[in-house]
């Protein structure tokens, strides 16, 4: 995806076991973090031709 | 290479005689220079008209898929690299096909010819090494090696890597070539600038999915491109769709892709979408040590799992 | 654009991390809610089209988990 044209960091793989609601919390708060930091996605999005 | 046509109708006409198979599957003189179209030669009579030159660069594996009668195929290194994926995936059982196989010195360009000339080429005679080149006022000698398709002036796998029958010996293989250059010059690009020069890219594309048609790998009933509930990508030539297509169809021959050119051959505008199948693989290479048919006994990649497989993009 | 919160579409395998959200809420846990989850039935459903078609629609990131 890198190679597309897509920021590192756009897309996040992890592994969470079932029991683990800790870290499962830790991820999303670092995963949205990454994100923020990277700002709005503009590459990839359809623009939708707006009809009057 | 020009030498193999002999051999190549002897083999057939013996195949096709000897009932080993009921049609055998080969090259005849198209009716534009530059551009032979496959010939399906089903009676010993219709063995005359195969040709073989360097204007043979279409994937012949294409025409293989689900078939059920005995086939023989000609087989360039690239071809015989997707019969076998083709056996590994159950496309075409390895009894069913007698592989004629043909050492390759590269296929001729038609595009980068063309560009070279003013008006449009009329006639294409070549040799060993040169290509004669007419046209209305002009007339030229061209290298060969100067005018290969870009995949077959970097291919490491000129020989078929599985054969039953040979019409040559076999012919060196290049070593010590930078395959990866092209990609490695993408790969140190930006984010952004990497969306601007792919935008560029396939700008020009019409969506006539000649490249799907073309490749060997695209043999499913309903491609994705054509599933309207969930509609994966639109149909239009928004930018967006155009990337989402080019991009997942290079996805889906991951690890399976031999860069054999078909797709940027077919394209009528000439895009070189090999950019993206060559990049993954690459990671094929680099991750997994892995390049696709070369073993039908091998399973790929993406198809096992190992524990040593490499996890770091997961955290 | 201060105000500005992204929205991130998490592909959440039944097994794992799925389950883990769900003892994340019954544990009362707090996190970010900027995550959009959409369950799959294991990871290995898991398809290139989907983050294409998460991003063309607008998705600011995409979190696959297992």
């Amino acid at each position: 995806m890198e190679h597309m044209g897509i920021e590192p960091g756009r897309l996040q793989f992890s592994w969470v076991s079932s029991a683990e609601s800790t870290k499962f919390v830790q991820v999303v708060t670092e995963v949205t973090q990454a994100i923020k930091e990277l700002g709005p996605n503009k590459t990839l999005v359809k623009s939708i031709p707006e009809v009057a | 290479m020009l030498g193999y046509i002999d051999k190549i109708k002897e083999v057939s006409k013996r195949l096709l005689e000897e009932g080993q198979v009921e049609m055998v599957i080969g090259f005849r003189k198209g009716t534009l220079s530059m551009m032979n179209e496959p010939h399906f030669a089903r009676t010993p009579a219709e063995v005359q008209n195969f040709v073989w030159d360097s204007n043979c660069g279409i994937n012949l594996c294409n025409y293989l898929t689900n078939r059920t009668e005995k086939i023989g195929i000609l087989a360039k290194g690239c071809d015989s690299r997707n019969i076998v994926t083709h056996i590994i995936e159950n496309k075409i059982k390895r009894d069913q096909i007698v592989i004629i196989g043909v050492p390759c010195k590269g296929m001729i360009d038609r595009r980068k010819m063309s560009s070279l000339f003013e008006g449009e080429i009329d006639d294409v005679i070549e040799d060993e090494h040169n290509i004669t080149v007419k046209g209305a006022g002009f007339e030229k000698i061209l290298n060969k090696k100067d005018v290969l398709q870009q995949n077959c002036a970097v291919c490491i796998h000129r020989n078929p890597v599985i054969y039953d029958e040979r019409v040559a010996d076999l012919v060196d293989e290049q070593t010590d070539i930078d395959r990866y250059a092209d990609v490695r010059e993408i790969e140190a690009l930006s984010a952004q600038e990497k969306a601007a020069y792919f935008e560029k890219l396939l700008e020009p594309c019409i969506r006539c999915y000649a490249c799907r048609n073309a490749c060997p790998l695209c043999y499913c009933p309903t491609c994705f491109t054509d599933e309207s509930r969930p509609q994966w990508v639109g149909k239009g030539q928004d930018t967006t769709d155009v990337s989402t297509f080019h991009f997942l169809r290079a996805y889906h021959c991951a690890g399976r892709c031999t860069d054999c050119g078909a797709c940027e051959r077919s394209c009528p505008v000439g895009i070189n979408m090999r950019v993206f199948t060559k990049k993954l693989e690459k990671d094929c290479l680099e991750l997994f040590g892995w390049e696709a048919g070369l073993d039908p006994d091998v399973r790929p990649p993406l198809d096992t799992y190992k524990p040593g497989d490499p996890d770091d993009f997961i955290k | 654009m201060t105000d500005w919160e992204p929205k991130i579409v998490a592909f959440l395998c039944n097994w794992c991390s799925y389950g883990a959200a769900d003892l994340a809420g019954v544990g009362r846990m707090e996190y970010p809610s900027n995550i959009r989850v959409v369950r799959i039935p294991c990871t290995g459903r898991m398809d290139p089209k989907f983050f294409m078609a998460a991003l063309r629609e607008g998705a600011d990131g995409v979190w696959v988990s297992g």
